[in-house]
């Protein structure tokens, strides 16, 4: 949401004003709330709706005028479609993120100061698997460049490393489970 | 019935007033947003799968919670009868959203009520650690250490790209939201926190009033928290918000000796005035008790009120609210009611308070 005041820099403080007895409601950036001395701030549960601020980042006519978007963005799995992420705010499913991923980058930026990604705790299950899979990944190259060598012996080693690699991760899911 | 106990008039031990810089800030809350991976998120799963991540996350919970020296009550929302509900809501024990019970949900409390972990808020599980005064780094070890624990034995939403999955994109990444409740009466007095807010939301943290809903902030209690959740680890929100909390205490304790420099009597004044009003009135509206607190909260902090405790002070903040004196008086009770029997409540807890250490029981 854009400033009421400037129009320039986004919103980040709700005014409540008694104007002639009516309450009106205002956005401001923090330059114009800082100015406004005499306002009084009111504070909400939430500071700023967020399916207000995206529904205004995204007009309702952009999404759904373009057939190419409105296609692609249902999540296979809950069904919600982006135009109904947009309205509630809320993902339905953790799949939703994978449906709507090329939107994402965009509005995480603007909720997280330009972040898009994580760079906090990760749980310790995945942290492990993850590594395996990387692990495979890498002997699965190394694996190709034996075979293209004709280096066989070296590539029936790796095969037996991806091999163990592969029957830990499969354990390591199930204990995670 | 297991949820007495947490209903009784009893301060929780974050109420308790320990440590430094408590004077200011009050209290320190750490929330861990997560959701399990085989399950739709709560804006959209049946009933009957709300139903089955209730189970799996408190079977979960009641099985390996002694792990953490904490035993946990389960108790279950839609069960709950609404005044009891809104009790929980005053006291911080669980959001009002998951008290609105709009499908099967439940909350876990430790017996000392500084864990919990709500089920099928708007996510399917938030971690709640609540520590006295200012405690950030100890507050998140505590939500941290239940966090890990949980995850051995259930299957979180995590995406190697946007970290731990939630229902609301504000909260994806590490699904932390770290708060401290700050009394600032002397930064409102001097109109300096219209000031300070809009230089703490330029940093990436909010600042809001706890339960006004007035146009000022009730009782001059403010909540700062982090707003973003992705692109830094945990650490560095909580080391940033460490630091502008410790800055906005200091500019609070300089803003405090300036008026006491420049107006002593006029400030003296009113705080007597207000211990005069919360120890003698028949009739206290919410507004009003909270603004009385507020000045003899920091009338105790300065000094100049001896001889009384400040966690009685932290105790009415919470009992004085509608739902804990309804819940007391036994009936649903007129707003004119409850401002006689609140008048009621500061009469009998701070008088008694001068003879004796006990007093439990209001009504
Ligand atoms: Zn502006
Ligand atoms: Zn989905």
């Amino acid at each position: 949401m854009i400033c009421d005041q400037c129009g320039e820099r986004p919103a980040s403080v709700i005014v409540k004003q008694k104007v002639q007895g009516q309450m009106t409601e205002r956005h401001l950036c923090h330059v114009c709330a800082a100015e406004n001395h005499n306002l009084n701030f009111v504070f909400e549960q939430d500071p700023l709706a967020i399916h207000q601020l995206l529904s205004n980042w995204f007009p309702k006519q952009q999404t759904s005028m373009s057939p190419v978007k409105k296609e692609v963005a249902v999540c296979p799995s809950c069904g919600f479609t982006f135009t109904k992420f947009l309205e509630l705010g809320k993902f339905g499913c953790a799949t939703c993120y994978d449906a709507f991923d090329s939107q994402l980058e965009n509005i995480f930026k603007r909720l997280h100061n330009g972040n898009f990604e994580h760079a906090g705790k990760i749980p310790a299950s995945y942290g492990s698997t993850l590594k395996i899979r990387k692990e495979i990944e890498e002997l699965r190259k190394q694996m190709q460049v034996s075979i293209e060598d004709e280096n066989f012996e070296e590539a029936a080693k790796f095969r037996d490393e991806i091999k163990e690699l592969n029957l830990q991760l499969e354990g390591g899911a199930s204990d995670g489970n | 019935m297991a949820i007495e106990r947490f209903l009784q008039p009893r301060a929780s031990s974050w109420m308790a007033n320990d440590g430094e810089n408590v004077d200011i800030a009050m209290s320190t809350r750490i929330r861990l947003a997560r959701n399990l991976s085989d399950f739709q998120f709560p804006y959209s799963f049946s009933e009957d799968e709300a139903l089955k991540v209730d189970k799996e996350v408190s079977s979960a919970l009641l099985d390996k919670g002694h792990e953490l020296n904490h035993s946990f009550t389960h108790i279950n929302i839609q069960e709950t009868p609404k005044l009891q509900r809104e009790v929980l809501v005053e006291k911080h024990l669980i959001s009002p959203y998951l008290a609105k019970g709009t499908h099967s949900g439940s909350v876990l409390l430790s017996e000392n009520e500084e864990l919990s972990v709500m089920v099928n808020e708007e996510d399917h599980l938030r971690i709640q650690s609540l520590q006295s005064g200012f405690h950030l780094q100890e507050a998140y070890q505590v939500a941290n250490q239940l966090d890990s624990l949980l995850e051995k034995n259930l299957s979180y939403a995590f995406h190697e790209k946007f970290g731990y999955l939630t229902s609301c994109p504000t909260n994806t990444g590490t699904g932390m939201r770290a708060s401290v409740m700050l009394h600032l009466p002397a930064l409102t007095m001097s109109h300096q926190i219209a000031r300070i807010i809009p230089a703490i939301s330029r940093l990436g943290m909010v600042v809001r009033g706890i339960y006004g809903e007035g146009s000022e902030a009730l009782g001059n209690v403010y909540q700062i928290s982090n707003q973003m959740t992705l692109g830094k680890s945990e650490y560095d929100i909580l080391q940033d918000l460490q630091n502008m909390t410790e800055q906005i205490i200091q500019q609070e304790r300089l803003a405090r000796e300036a008026i006491l420099n420049n107006s002593p009597i006029v400030l003296e004044d009113r705080i007597y005035r207000s211990l005069g009003t919360l120890t003698h009135s028949r009739l206290l509206t919410t507004e009003e008790a909270a603004t009385c607190l507020s000045d003899v909260r920091l009338g105790i902090d300065l000094k100049m009120i001896a001889h009384m405790d400040m966690s009685i002070l932290n105790e009415l903040m919470i009992f004085m609210q509608p739902a804990f004196l309804q819940q007391y008086a036994g009936k649903p009770l007129q707003p004119k009611e409850r401002d006689f029997a609140r008048a009621k409540l500061f009469r009998e807890r701070l008088n008694k308070e001068n003879a004796t250490n006990e007093g439990e029981e209001f009504a």
